[in-house]
């Protein structure tokens, strides 16, 4: 069974995720840092690959993005750092980022690679629903890797259904129309989009503006879970990721 | 689609007929057709046809001496066999460098295998109504037989068609259908046609049949193209995709859009023939002078249409990015004049390379932000213009270029088709036809070149030429080439030609222009490159000076470094003393002066 049907069955509340970039903020610290969520009980982790033009994010990942191309990371020295990690790591691993990568490493060749280091999923925001069931989805499927689509606040009820169809794992809930590091606000109108998408039989996380304890308790309240990015990457950058993580529970 | 007008024999009304948009005219050598051209067609009228025409012969069991005889008599172009005629006769015609169009005709029992065998001998088929004498019935058959033909032959339509049929054949779809064959239904009396009555009918049909080279339902453009966008601005464009067709089909728009470009922006912009460059070049240089618009470039006649398109769909604030600033100033022209708030997102660096559009901007009443990610010139302008549109849906993003997610490549190619149609109709005056020999455009993300061909695309004969900026050289490392260099690959939501490497990481481009300092192009332009429809060359920082320098000192006129990249493709290519070449200048260079001063102090 793939890891993240796994954790999900096993585990249905406060599914906390963790994103951070591959090569950051040493080429070779992508190992560590796996270690390091894995020994703080972190439930499911989203490895970014770096890319020189990622449009969904804001500056702080963007800025780690950038200083992981400059150390030299590549899609393929990830895999081969995945390679050596999965001995040690047993946590579902998913790799984030953008399509223009992946199709030049060529989708067969990136699939066969995310089976043989074992990775579990992929999250591809510019890879919309259509194109990908389309003309990928097949592959995906016989490779088993799951791809992780995502659903925001705009996402009409429709496209909901459509997007439910497709969806493999759990749905990736933008908590609001940002990029990635800003604050979330609660409303009425957010809740009640919250819980239309947690209503669906699938699983959920959300994701974009949850940065610490508390935000991740009350997003937790909402869906199976919720996911931290920007937050982690400062704590990285600052040095203090291991106590961030000891905040977070 | 092609039209042939079959039947002519009157000098008066083929001379009429020769300004109308067809492609080919027949003359009916056969003497008992009531069209018959007899001993009086006029050689020399034929020989005055525009090249754009061809002259086709029709001809029943005749004797091959005798069909060449005519052909060289009269300049015709190609044969049209209406009989039972042999293949050899086919072949032997072909091999003197005609075309031959084989008729048939078609009833419910014909037999369509027998049409094999005269496949590589007949370059065109021709189905017309069965009659006892050879065609000319003046009646339609049923065209729905004509499913039972699978071959790979183009062929003409023929018998009976008429003004009322427009939406027949808008309906009946037939891969191989290449041509109309025009005739009695459009006469007065036999032979003479009403040149109203066709003209109608051609504007028609010219509407309804499908453009190959354009977008289809999807968003793509053969296999470039589609909206690769995050689902966060999944609404975003779907609201502008929804709507702009509607919009910019209506009345309304149409009647508004048509009276700024007059009044406001100075169109249409002159054709001007240049002499002193003509000579030096040995043939015939036009410049389609986009520079005397409002604002001094092209960019002007897509932010009018689109701050329209915003104002319909009650936008109230524009997002905007820009390069060398041409278009941030256009965007803040019409914004300022439509009273909404501008907000334009130029590279850090280019805000320090383009100080005169930035004051321009800044006094116009628009905002502008140093974009400081990434090598901080266009590409990233342009992300920061994107991430703008996600945490602000409700604003309007007015793209510069015929880049970025459908629909706006195919919205832009729409807005900027001003330009050819323009040049259409000025050549047309000027020379009495209305297709040059070449069009020549520079390409950065490709607008100004979409607007100079489109209207040429599907007129294979007009050579279209587009010119990318190698910057140091194509093989410098410091170029913006990149349909010269690049590979496939997707940048600001679209399937397209761009620049990387090996691990699909963008990289960064080089040129002197900023305008045309571009990692991509649009999808319409990786299109017609995979596809041959037009062949794009480079030219490199000092060729466009030089160039620039050139058109200075002989006509008078500074284009922007942009354009100085088109001009310069006319050092790279041997054009005939009779050729009619249209550059399209896009710019004016006031805006690069110092670069100039720099380059040549
Ligand atoms: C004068 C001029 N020409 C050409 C361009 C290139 O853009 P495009 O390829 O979209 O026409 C620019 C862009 O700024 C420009 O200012």
């Amino acid at each position: 069974m793939n890891r993240i049907d796994q954790l999900f069955q096993t585990k249905k509340k406060n599914i906390l995720s963790i994103y951070f970039p591959a090569g950051y903020p040493h080429l070779n610290d992508t190992n560590s840092t796996l270690e390091l969520l894995q020994k703080k009980g972190v439930d499911l982790v989203e490895i970014g690959i770096p890319f020189s033009d990622p449009l969904a994010d804001g500056p702080v990942i963007q800025t780690a993005a950038k200083r992981a191309l400059d150390n030299g990371m590549s899609l393929k020295l990830l895999f081969q750092q995945l390679e050596n990690a999965r001995g040690n790591i047993a946590m579902p691993l998913i790799l984030m980022g953008y399509w223009n990568t992946v199709y030049k490493y060529g989708v067969d060749h990136f699939l066969a690679d995310c089976r043989k280091s074992g990775v579990d999923g992929v999250i591809l925001p510019d890879l919309p629903v259509e194109e990908y069931e389309e003309d990928y989805k097949a592959k995906f499927e016989l490779a088993g890797i799951y791809n992780i689509l995502l659903v925001t606040p705009q996402t009409t009820r429709e496209r909901l259904m459509q997007i439910e169809k497709s969806a493999k794992g759990f749905l990736y809930m933008v908590s609001s129309l940002a990029t990635t590091g800003g604050i979330l606000h609660y409303d009425s109108k957010r809740e009640e989009y919250f819980k239309k998408v947690s209503q669906l039989d699938i699983p959920s996380l959300i994701g974009f503006g949850i940065h610490n304890k508390e935000s991740f308790q009350h997003a937790s309240r909402f869906a199976n879970g919720a996911i931290i990015g920007t937050a982690f990457i400062k704590a990285l950058q600052a040095g203090n990721s291991e106590k961030f993580l000891n905040g977070l529970r | 689609m092609k039209t042939k007008v079959c039947g002519l024999k009157f000098t008066s009304n083929i001379e009429a007929l020769a300004k109308l948009p067809i492609d080919y005219m027949g003359f009916i050598f056969y003497p008992k057709s009531s069209r018959y051209v007899g001993e009086e067609l006029d050689v020399f009228c034929l020989k005055n046809i525009p090249k754009g025409i061809k002259k086709i012969g029709v001809f029943v069991n005749e004797d091959l001496d005798i069909i060449m005889f005519k052909a060289k008599k009269y300049g015709l172009n190609g044969i049209q066999l209406h009989g039972e005629e042999s293949l050899q006769i086919c072949e032997s015609i072909k091999r003197n460098g005609l075309e031959v169009i084989k008729a048939f005709q078609i009833d419910e029992e014909f037999d369509f295998e027998k049409l094999a065998a005269y496949r590589s001998s007949a370059d065109y088929f021709l189905f017309d109504t069965k009659s006892k004498q050879y065609g000319g019935s003046g009646k339609k058959f049923n065209w729905g037989i004509l499913k039972q033909y699978k071959g790979k032959t183009p062929f003409f339509l023929s018998g009976g068609i008429g003004a009322d049929d427009v939406k027949d054949i808008k309906e009946f779809k037939h891969e191989q259908l290449y041509a109309l064959d025009l005739n009695s239904a459009f006469e007065d009396v036999p032979a003479q046609k009403n040149k109203n009555k066709l003209a109608r009918f051609l504007k028609e049909i010219k509407m309804t049949t499908k453009n190959k080279y354009a977008v289809d339902e999807r968003g793509y453009y053969g296999q470039f193209g589609g909206a690769f966008i995050p689902e966060l601005l999944r609404a975003n464009v779907d609201e502008l995709r929804e709507n702009y067709l509607k919009i910019i089909n209506s009345k309304q728009f149409q009647t508004d859009y048509h009276r700024l470009l007059n009044n406001y922006v100075g169109r249409p912009t002159p054709l001007t023939k240049v002499e002193n460059l003509s000579k030096q070049y040995g043939t015939n240089i036009y410049l389609k002078r986009e520079d005397l618009t409002h604002t001094g470039a092209h960019k002007i006649n897509n932010t009018i249409g689109q701050i329209l398109i915003a104002k319909y769909m009650g936008k109230k604030r524009i997002i905007a990015e820009t390069g060398a600033g041409q278009h941030g100033v256009a965007t803040a022209t019409v914004c300022a004049l439509f009273g909404l708030e501008c907000v334009v997102y130029m590279g850090a660096l280019d805000v320090q390379r383009q100080a005169p559009n930035v004051a321009r901007m800044k006094m116009l009443g628009a905002k502008v932000i140093p974009a400081v990610s990434g090598n901080q010139t266009l590409k990233d302008a342009t992300n920061e213009a994107i991430r703008d549109w996600i945490a602000n849906p409700e604003s309007f993003y007015l793209i510069g270029s015929v880049v970025g997610p459908h629909p706006y490549p195919d919205l832009v190619t729409r807005l900027q088709s001003i330009i050819s149609k323009e040049i259409r109709k000025q050549l047309q005056e000027e020379t009495g036809n209305l297709n040059p020999d070449y069009v020549i455009a520079c390409v950065g993300g490709g607008s100004n070149a979409a607007g100079a061909f489109y209207h040429y695309l599907n007129e294979e004969k007009v050579q279209l030429i587009a010119v990318e900026a190698s910057g140091l050289g194509v093989n410098s490392g410091e170029t913006a080439a990149t349909i010269t260099i690049g590979d496939v690959g997707f940048i600001h939501g679209s399937k397209t030609m761009l620049m990387q490497d090996e691990d699909g990481q963008i990289t960064e481009p080089y040129s002197i222009s900023a305008g045309l300092d571009y990692p991509g192009v649009g999808p319409l332009h990786a299109h017609l490159a995979v596809s041959g429809r037009v062949s794009y060359i480079s030219a490199t920082d000092q060729e466009a000076l030089d160039a620039a320098k050139l058109l200075a000192q002989s006509e008078g006129i500074i284009p922007a470094l942009e354009s100085a990249h088109a001009l310069a493709a006319l050092d790279k290519i041997k054009f005939k003393k009779e050729d009619v070449v249209v550059v399209n200048l896009s710019g004016r260079g006031d805006k690069d002066m110092e670069t100039y001063m720099k380059a040549f102090a």
